[in-house]
Formats: structure tokens, sequence, C-alpha cells
């Protein structure tokens, strides 16, 4: 298999249990810098629970990740986002009634010297529409209230904010769902981007097989916790996941 | 050409101040001014525009508190309570042969740790600030009738503490503008405001930023309670007397309103501190002018409640037409 750049993220036989539930056995999987890997699978099939390890909202009860060759212990949120691990979820990331460079900012803000502490609105505003014009993401004004986006362009400003705070692997949840056609346009160029760029690598949950295969390098399909099929989506069909994935429904229904 | 360039300069920005929150709240009391002036010659005048001041300072004040907690979603039902419990404990500790000003401090620090234990109880203990305070604020009468044996108390104190803690007619005004100005930098320019936004905006949002949330609602708790507290020591100066049943829900409603009428958001996320001045005014206008015109006292809170109910309607469905969002 082809690798692009130098390994960034890698799982290697995690098992991640709920109660009786397995809800990950044995899985392992790797991300290469400037690779865009997606995860496709039915709801239930695991790919969730893979994503919430790699952004240490999970931890596994076997297996190991390792970020760059090293292995480490996603303990938590914070743990994994030090390592430069961030998730950008579609509506939960930002919020809706400050402006675009408020929400990049948020929680890191820029503060004048001095002991009032007052934000520095300016070197905000212009630091922001200088991260979003590096990575071609285009808005009439920083100054804009995120509310007054579309879907598309509130995706792109999280994930702009994602990568200006230095994440280096990317996991995208869901990221064209819910989006018409040039919407998604807008965050298919911009992952296109963003892989260009050789330093970042992405991960992406997705349900839209044609999408997933056009967007991404790699695919990998999870199916009761397992990974079931794995190929370079340039020599893959959405038919060929999908009757993978009807073969899976027969089965059940003969069972 | 050039003028007709300036004219649409002109247009666009009166367009542009008339979408802002306040902006309708501003033109109403404008509207009403004049209504009141025509009605009673009496109404621009300089003893009026003190009655005036001192109908509008109050509820200003508390607003301020009371803006900050309704845009993280919290909101504080006892600061009226506290109102009148403040110059209660000012006057014990006075009584204990401690100087007035170090009196005023002390209570000032006790109404703090009334907001601090409101916050701890809400955030700790996972009880809605609505509720929190609703019990709190029959405790807080029970406490402030104990201590006061249910009688008034006459203020202590030189002319000079007095005069500047509210004896002096503009004095409440004065306070209430600078905790305007204060409050307006805090929520405009400071973290903690724009973090009082973010929560109250997108909670999920602003905890996967690592915000400190808990401490930003709590600071907010504290504040208010703060401010109640002040606000009654302010009154009670200006009066000369310490009544038990003073401030009351009366007026925190009225802090509530002011806020609401302008622009903030009952359900969080969007206010302004500026809007709060301008909704306590509009407020203030309309006690003052019907009180002027001689309104039976019956039919007042008739107006009163009626106008409320029309400002906020109409600040809501500006809203909408603003941009979408609801209030």
């Amino acid at each position: 298999m082809t690798v692009v750049g130098r390994e960034a993220i890698r799982a290697v036989n995690v098992v991640k249990r709920f109660g009786s539930v397995t809800a990950l056995n044995g899985v392992s999987m790797l991300v290469a810098r400037g690779e865009t890997l997606g995860i496709l699978g039915d709801n239930g099939a695991g790919k969730s629970t893979l994503m919430k390890i790699l952004t240490g909202y999970h931890q596994p009860d076997s297996g190991q990740v390792y970020v760059d060759g090293r292995p480490v212990q996603l303990s938590s949120v914070d743990a994994a986002r030090a390592l430069g691990i961030e998730c950008v979820y579609q509506d939960l990331a930002l919020v809706n009634g400050l402006s675009i460079y408020h929400n990049m900012f948020l929680n890191r803000e820029l503060l004048w010297g001095g002991p009032l502490k007052l934000l520095d609105h300016k070197t905000m505003r212009r630091r922001a529409a200088a991260a979003l014009e590096e990575i071609g993401v285009s808005v009439p004004s920083v100054e804009l209230e995120v509310g007054r986006l579309s879907g598309g362009q509130r995706q792109a400003i999280a994930v702009a904010r994602a990568v200006s705070q230095d994440a280096r692997i990317l996991l995208l949840d869901e990221p064209l769902a819910a989006m018409g056609a040039r919407e998604a346009r807008l965050i298919i160029d911009l992952i296109d981007r963003l892989r260009a760029r050789g330093d970042i690598a992405i991960v992406m949950i997705a349900h839209n097989y044609a999408q997933t295969l056009e967007i991404c390098d790699r695919v990998i399909l999870v199916q009761h916790g397992e990974i079931t099929f794995e190929s370079q989506a340039a020599s893959t069909s959405a038919e060929q996941l999908l009757e993978i994935v009807r073969r899976e429904y027969r089965a059940a229904r003969a069972g | 050409m050039a003028q007709s360039a300036a004219g649409a300069g002109l247009a666009r920005r009166a367009y542009a101040f008339l979408l802002r929150p306040e902006a309708s709240v501003i033109l109403v009391s404008v509207a009403l001014v004049i209504y009141f002036e025509i009605a009673n010659r009496n109404f621009l005048t300089a003893a009026n525009a003190q009655t005036l001041s001192q109908f509008v300072a109050a509820p200003v004040i508390i607003a301020c508190g009371e803006i900050m907690l309704l845009i993280c979603r919290e909101i504080d039902l006892s600061v009226g309570q506290v109102f009148a419990l403040a110059p209660f404990l000012m006057e014990n500790v006075n009584d204990l042969g401690i100087p007035e000003p170090i009196a005023i401090v002390a209570a000032l620090a006790v109404c703090a740790l009334i907001g601090l234990m409101i916050g701890l109880i809400t955030i700790g203990l996972r009880v809605p600030s609505f509720i929190t305070t609703l019990g709190m604020l029959f405790l807080i009468t029970g406490l402030t009738l104990t201590i006061s044996r249910g009688y008034p108390a006459n203020t202590s104190g030189g002319p000079i503490l007095t005069g500047i803690m509210g004896e002096w007619a503009y004095s409440e005004i004065v306070w209430a503008l600078v905790i305007v100005g204060v409050m307006h930098v805090v929520l405009r320019h400071t973290r903690w405001g724009l973090h009082t936004v973010a929560i109250g905006g997108n909670i999920v949002a602003s905890a996967e930023a690592g915000i400190a949330i808990n401490r930003i609602k709590i600071a907010n708790f504290v504040l208010t309670s703060t401010l109640g507290g002040l606000c009654g020591l302010l009154e009670a100066f200006r009066v000369g007397s310490i009544d038990p049943l003073a401030g009351g829900s009366n007026i925190m409603f009225l802090g509530v309103a002011s806020g609401v009428i302008g622009g903030t958001a009952i359900a969080g996320g969007a206010g302004t501190i500026i809007g709060g001045l301008v909704g306590g005014i509009m407020l203030g206008v309309m006690q003052d002018g019907f009180t002027l015109q001689g309104i039976n006292a019956f039919t007042f809170d008739i107006i009163i409640g009626a106008a409320i109910l029309i400002a906020m309607i109409a600040n809501i469905h500006l809203a909408r037409l603003r941009g979408g969002q609801q209030a």
C-alpha cells in the first residue's frame, strides 16, 4: 500500500467494550501526513467509537495508539489535543452569536498588555482573516456572526480554527452531512488544499460512499466493530462497497 | 452626485443604527419624552430630571448584573432581597463601633458571599438558578425581617459619605452610569464577558474550547448579588432610612425588564449593557411621566405592565427581522 508521507497516527488491535457490547474488536489502522482516510460504516458499526478513541474521549480496553510512531496514551481530549489531534464536529464547534474571529480565538483570546487584560480585537481580527486566507476560506468579513453563515461556511471556519490551532491530525465527524452540492464543494476543496500541504493527516467519518471515495485517498469499512474492507479510493467503487454492506444485510435477515 | 452618495451613506448608517437592538428602545423613549412634555410642561425641568434619574438608576444597576446572568442562561430572583438586606448588614456592623466605610465594605462582602452561595448551589448541586434564587428570595426576606425585627431604621454616617453614597441628588445616577461604563467594558472587552456570551450561545462548544464555565457563572452570581447590595445601600442613603421591605421582587423585575427591553435574550447568548441602560431609561420615563400626569395608582400598573409587554414583543419581533435570530 502506498503511503503518501510520514506516518501520523496508527492504531493497533484496538478493543473497546461497553458492558457486554464489543464496540471495537481488534481494529488496526494507519494514516500518513498528507493523506485523507475515510471511515465508512453503518450506525453502530463502531466508527464513532474509533473516532472517540483517537480524540481521547474513550480509552481502549486493549490495543495501542501511536502518534508519529511513538506509543501514546490518549487519556483525555486535552492529552490528544496536546499531540496535535483535533476533532471537528459539525454543529457543536462554534458559538453562533459570536463573530468569526471570536470563534477562531475562543478561549485563546489575544490580550493587550497591561493589568486590565482587555481583549485585543484588532490583532485577533487581522490574524483570523490571515488564517482563513491562508487555507483559502473566503468570508465577507471576520466580524460577521457565525450564525449568519451557511452550514458549509461554518464547517470551514471550524476546520480553519483547528488548523490554526496547530492541529496536525484532523478528525472530521460527518463533515458533509446535511449539505447541498455547492456547500459540500466548499469543504471538499478545503480538504484537498489541506491535504496538498502535506503536513496534515485527515481522518473523516462519513455515510455517503460516492462522496467519500471522491475526497479520500483511502477508505476503510467498519462492520460490527471490525474493519472488513480497506482499499485505495481510486481503485474502489461505491457499488463495490454497497455490495459488501448488502451482503451483510442479507446475512442478518437470513440469520 | 457627491451629495446623493453622502445621502446614501447617511441612509445606510441610519439603517444600520435602526437594526441595533437598542435603537427601537431609544426611539420609543424619545417619543415618550416628547409626549410627556406636550402633555405636561413640567417633564423637561431640572426638578423632574432629578426625579427621573432616581427612577432610572436602581433598575439599571440591577440590570447590569441580571444581563450578565441572562446572557449565560441564568437568573437571580433574589437580588431585590439582597438589596433590602445590605443596609441592615451595614448598620449592624456600624453598631459594633466599626466606622461606616468599613461597615459598607463588610455589607458588600456579605452580599458577595450570598452570590457565591447561590452560584455554588446552582453549579455544584445542579439546581436551576430559578429555583435556587427563589429559595434564597424567601430565606433572605426572613433574614432581613429577623435582623430588623420588622422595623425600619435610620442611616448614619457623615455628610460626605452619605452624599457620595446616594444623598446628593444625582449621586445614584452617577454610580449607575459608572457601573454601566465598567460593565460595558467587561462584557465587550474582557474574556469574562466574551466567555459569558459563549456559554449562553453554545455551552457544548464552550466546554470543548476549555472555557471555565462554572467559574464564569459563579462570578456572574457574585457580581449580581454585590450590585444588588450596593444598589440597596445607595437607595437607603438617598431616602435616609432603611426599610426591611425595600426593593424586593419589584426592583428585580424592573432590572430584568430593563435588560430584556434593551435586547438581552431571555434564552441567553446575546445582550448588551447599553441596552439595559436604554431599557431602564425607557421604564423610568414611563413611570415618571405617568406619575406626573397624575394617573391613578391602580391604572398605573396596568399601563406599565402593558408597556413592558409591548416593548418586549416589539423587541423579539425586531430581533427576528434583524437576522432570524430568536430573542
